[in-house]
């Protein structure tokens, strides 16, 4: 009982309510005594969607306007019947599936906090609680008081999510109410949600916002016309996604992990890289290497080092970017970057190139490290990504903790006095440690 | 059972409805309340104006208050139900967009309009005083069983709610069918008249089959005539009140999975 939301072969299908689908007369409806609605036609909204979202992990739903997102999300919170499969939910559900639904435009706000409270499944003691907690939130302020007819819309819908994320729910639900609201209010959904994250919540949600998938998502499930096209990576899935929203007719990468010539890689543990991109341009061969140019797979803190790219040109491109991420081997992103946030403007690429990545010195602390390396469009859409493609080890005596060991230097002054420093503790190479000693037993 | 274990489950949502719908219906009228009570009170004019003086051979003394004893229970009945059949499509945000007892809708206008029926009641009283200090009436202990009979109306009326606010959403021409239905209904549940009075034989069948009939006779019994029910109306009453609950929850449990589509 791990998995908060599962999904098994799960469809749905509309009936077209027409006229001709009702009763066609009152009396066609009295002698079908059993009520049986026979309707003449259905839509397929949804086809055999089966996944399971385990607690307390970020699921993104993406797909074009009537892909069927909306409607799986509706299944979930149970407002709609699958037509078939089965549905486990394990848990509280939240669903903000529209901002203020429940709210009635004569009372005030105040009043429809708790009414819509109560309809989110608390007690009105729960809502007593929390209440100054969604006021605050809400930042409703002076409008507490008066009628919510009178409140802007960006007030209202903040007042229903303030409404909607104190409910303190297991699984929240979310469909693309995070995209509306002023940037400041957004930006203050987005952190509530993933505070909600971080402290276990499970969250299910639809946005044209590929950049929130990218960002907030553990898994995401692109659903291309009620059939599951692609699940798994978000980042992954979102570039599949793009790539088909593109109508790239290229032709696809004939393999997704090509056989690598090098061998030396084979040094350090199996690498488990993931690949996709529509091969255009390819990422043949990418190296960690030293200011000497040889290939590296251990350094130590420090070192000056450069990640190499050799590029093949398939098909030209005027429009490209270059990008590098750096992760530390439990998921942190240490340092990302590319050639387009850095100014860098496109203007062809029309042969096989090589670039570097020229880190002077790469001062990270003791661990291991992986590297993901794509050439993509400037809108995402991915040539070549892959994910993993090296990794790395760094080493280091000095056992600091972090990520990041910025260059730095410690001053004493006044009262503060150390005995000596110990130099094997300290990393001090060996050469510079011996003529320390030896200035010491002089002095 | 299960129904019953979500209504309880739901008893503070279909409270907080309620008080919603009364504050917001009230909520800006400088008569507020007493809106409710003019329709009943306008009948009650007109039937006592016409009964009385234009054609005085059917009265019941005091014509008002027996007039009275059964209006209040009608328009509760006529007025719930035929608020019900739109409570469903009116609140289409909720259905489609919350997680949402789809039931609590149309026991939220059953309870607000039982809201207006109690608090029609005091006024019904002071008439009920005041013909009693004339010595046209006399006040029994009967009148104790006032709110058992309201109870069991509630149930009847719940049902018939249940029932038709689901329906309607699949079958639209309900609502106009119902507020038809009612304006008959009127005329056909001895309100503004006794139906002992009723010569016709075949009418007074039809009235008997009118499942209203035993409820509006009983009101009449209980607080005009300071008498008990028929035990003939009680036994109806309490069989239309099950049927009529029983009803409504397998009916709207039936449709309840297509309201959100259908809607």
């Amino acid at each position: 009982m791990s998995y908060a939301i599962a999904l098994h072969e799960v469809s749905k299908s509309y009936r077209l309510w027409g006229r001709r689908s009702q009763f066609a007369t009152l009396k066609s409806a009295l002698l079908r005594r059993d009520m049986k609605l026979a309707p003449e036609a259905s839509v397929p909204a949804l086809k055999d969607i089966s996944f399971a979202v385990d607690r307390g992990e970020a699921f993104g739903i993406i797909g074009r306007n009537g892909s069927g997102k909306s409607t799986l999300l509706k299944i979930v919170s149970g407002i709609l019947k699958p037509t078939s499969g089965r549905i486990d939910v394990n848990g509280r559900i939240a669903a903000l599936i529209e901002l203020g639904a429940g709210f009635h435009p004569e009372i005030t706000g105040r009043e429809n906090i708790y009414i819509n409270g109560i309809m989110l499944g608390l007690s009105r003691r729960e809502i007593d609680a929390r209440f100054d907690s969604i006021v605050d939130f809400s930042g409703i302020g002076d409008f507490l008081d008066q009628p919510v007819k009178t409140y802007s819309s960006g007030m209202y819908v903040r007042l229903g999510f303030a409404v909607a994320v104190h409910v303190d729910p297991d699984v929240l639900l979310i469909d693309e109410v995070l995209s509306v609201g002023d940037e400041e209010f957004s930006a203050k959904c987005v952190a509530k949600i993933q505070e909600m994250k971080y402290r276990g919540v499970t969250l299910l949600f639809v946005t044209h916002q590929l950049d929130q998938v990218r960002n907030l998502c553990d898994r995401a499930l692109w659903l291309d016309h009620g059939a599951t096209a692609s699940i798994g990576d978000p980042t992954r899935v979102v570039d599949d996604y793009l790539q088909k929203v593109s109508g790239s007719a290229h032709a696809p990468r004939t393999t997704k992990q090509e056989p690598e010539p090098e061998p030396e890689r084979e040094t350090t543990e199996t690498v488990e890289e993931e690949r996709w991109g529509s091969g255009e341009v390819v990422l043949k061969r990418v190296v960690l290497i030293d200011d000497k140019g040889f290939e590296l797979v251990a350094l130590g803190a420090g070192s000056s080092v450069a990640i190499d790219l050799d590029v093949e040109v398939r098909v030209p491109q005027d429009d490209f970017v270059f990008g590098i991420g750096i992760f530390h081997a439990d998921g942190t992103c240490v340092y990302g970057t590319n050639t387009e946030l850095e100014g860098y403007v496109p203007e062809k690429l029309d042969a096989n190139a090589r670039v570097q990545f020229i880190v002077p010195s790469l001062d990270l602390v003791a661990g291991s490290y992986r590297v993901d390396a794509a050439v993509h469009t400037r809108n995402g859409r991915a040539f070549d990504y892959r994910r993993g493609v090296l990794r790395f080890v760094v080493g280091s005596r000095v056992h600091d903790t972090g990520v990041y060991r910025p260059q730095h230097s410690w001053k004493f002054e006044g009262g503060a006095h150390f005995r000596e420093v110990d130099l094997v503790k300290r990393n001090v190479p060996a050469p510079i440690a011996e003529a320390i000693r030896e200035s010491k037993k002089k002095t | 059972m299960d129904e019953l274990k979500s209504l309880y489950r739901h008893r503070q949502l279909i409270a907080a409805l309620t008080a919603r719908d009364l504050k917001a219906r009230y909520r800006g009228s400088i008569l507020g309340f007493f809106w409710s009570l003019a329709n009943p009170l306008l009948l009650l004019g007109i039937y006592t104006l016409a009964f009385t003086k234009f054609f005085p051979s059917q009265v019941v003394r005091p014509y008002p208050l027996f007039l009275f004893a059964g209006i209040l229970p009608w328009t509760f009945f006529s007025a719930a139900v035929l608020e019900a059949t739109n409570s469903i499509a009116a609140n289409a945000a909720l259905i489609k967009k919350v997680m949402f007892p789809a039931e609590a809708l149309p026991l939220v206008v059953v309870s607000s309009h039982l809201v207006h029926f109690v608090l029609a009641m005091p006024i019904l009283f002071a008439a009920l005083a005041l013909y009693a200090y004339l010595g046209e009436v006399s006040v029994s202990w009967v009148i104790a069983l006032l709110p058992l009979l309201m109870a069991l109306q509630t149930i009847f009326v719940a049902g018939v709610a249940m029932c038709v606010s689901s329906a309607a959403v699949l079958l639209r021409d309900l609502r106009d069918i119902i507020a038809n239905l009612m304006q008959l209904g009127f005329f056909l549940t001895p309100i503004i008249y006794l139906i002992d009075r009723v010569e016709s034989r075949l009418l007074r069948a039809l009235l008997h089959l009118n499942p209203m009939t035993p409820f509006v006779v009983a009101y009449q019994d209980i607080l005009f005539f300071g008498r008990l029910p028929a035990p003939a109306d009680i036994f109806l009453m309490l069989a239309y009140s099950l049927i009529s609950i029983g009803m409504g929850f397998v009916v709207f449990d039936r449709l309840r999975d297509t309201l959100a589509e259908a809607i």
